[in-house]
């Protein structure tokens, strides 16, 4: 399946690409005849790339895990392949939320009050809401979110 | 067309670029291009003459399967808004059976990953209102059974499209560090007169592999480099990308004055 639904310039190199990147990203077998060592070190630095691409979205998130920001994201993100730097960011912080405090959880929960997100399509923005937050309430309206009540700082 | 020494135009570092007395060349990421309402400061650097090239990431255009056609006139939508000269994007592919890699993935140098990559350069090249160059890319592993040589690989594909060639020095010297080979042997393989523009930065070593990060500072090996190839044949413009760990000003200015003496450019600082 391509993004455009085209049919591939050919079966054969398609299928080589996918079992590449299914074992670089989403935990499946390695193609024979690669350099099991190498290929893994790349999906590594692609794994702490994607932390830092995350971490400019949800700032917050990334700040409560300091120094270890980029091995719990890896770690986590490991077998699970890319979808955007704001989901990957919004699926973590869900993973997650029990731990979370603070910025973090109110970074989250402003996601979650101006985004209609299941976790399988897209999100979608909210036209209006009302959801609590840490250090009050949130409302969005016309497209802008305000917080009632006002931020624990 | 000449371009001189530039620097890739990033959000993060927007003041320190619009400041530069002697800027005539950047590089924008494509994909994070709004056509309609581009970056006012990218719109200013345009005004002041600088070329400003639209460079993609997510086209794929070493994929088994077709190119988006949205994601071409996105690019296409870049060079009009941006009064673009020329676009790049990379041998490389992105994606696969609908799953994003995440990153630039190597494409086998294979006959059928050429006639792929050939076919989505030229569906692109056909919806571009100008030339496009593409750049080969850093890769810590290559695909087995390779049918040509890396350099034979990418005249061939140059010679089938047209395309022009944007020369990344620092992955160049990257993967022939990590395979253990001489980076100017590849640079007598390749057509140098096909060079739009050449790309360079720093990376870091880890695990006894060399990553191109764009996070550290061009290493001495890559501006010697720059030497090498400008003894052969100088292009047009070098252009430093930097993605993130900014260092202070002072030290990337003197960056960018290390690559116009490496060059025997003019220094833009």
């Amino acid at each position: 399946m391509s993004e455009a639904g085209g049919e591939a310039w050919d079966a054969g190199l398609a299928a080589a690409q996918e079992a590449l990147v299914r074992a670089m990203t989403a935990g499946g077998p390695m193609p024979d005849g690669f350099d099991g060592a190498a290929v893994r070190a790349a999906a590594h630095g692609i794994l702490l790339k994607r932390a830092g691409e995350v971490a400019r979205a949800w700032p917050a998130l990334a700040a409560a895990y300091g120094t270890s920001w980029k091995a719990e994201f890896a770690a986590w993100a490991a077998p699970r392949p890319t979808r955007g730097s704001f989901r990957d960011g919004w699926d973590f912080a869900r993973a997650h939320r029990e731990g979370l405090a603070g910025e973090a959880a109110r970074e989250l929960a402003l996601a979650e009050i101006g985004w209609a997100y299941d976790g399988a399509s897209a999100p979608r923005r909210r036209r209006a809401a009302l959801r609590r937050v840490p250090g009050g309430v949130a409302v969005l309206l016309g497209g802008r979110v305000r917080i009632l009540g006002g931020p624990p700082r | 067309m000449d371009l001189g020494v530039g620097i890739g135009w990033r959000p993060e570092i927007a003041g320190f670029v619009g400041a530069l007395p002697g800027l005539r060349f950047t590089e924008v990421i494509a994909e994070s291009v709004h056509p309609a309402h581009p970056a006012p400061e990218l719109l200013g650097l345009r005004e002041r003459g600088a070329a400003v090239v639209p460079h993609g990431v997510k086209l794929s255009l070493g994929g088994a399967e077709p190119v988006d056609a949205a994601r071409v006139a996105h690019l296409a939508a870049c060079a009009e808004a941006l009064g673009a000269p020329l676009v790049s994007e990379h041998v490389a592919f992105v994606r696969a059976g609908g799953i994003e890699a995440g990153h630039l993935l190597p494409v086998p140098r294979t006959r059928a990953a050429l006639d792929a990559l050939t076919a989505n350069i030229r569906r692109t090249q056909a919806e571009l209102p100008v030339p496009l160059a593409v750049e080969p890319i850093a890769t810590l592993f290559d695909w087995p059974d390779a049918e040509y040589a890396e350099g034979d690989f990418l005249t061939e594909l140059l010679d089938r499209t047209g395309a022009l060639l944007l020369l990344d020095v620092a992955n160049v010297y990257a993967n022939a560090r990590n395979r253990g080979e001489d980076p100017v042997r590849l640079l007598d393989r390749l057509p140098l007169e096909r060079v739009a523009y050449c790309h360079v930065a720093g990376g870091v070593e880890q695990g006894g592999r060399y990553h191109d990060t764009h996070t550290a500072a061009v290493p001495q090996d890559v501006l010697d480099l720059i030497t090498d190839l400008c003894g052969r044949h100088r292009p047009p413009g070098f252009l430093l990308e930097r993605d993130g760990h900014y260092p202070p000003i002072g030290e990337m200015r003197a960056e960018l004055d290390a690559i116009a003496a490496a060059s025997g450019l003019a220094a833009i600082t």
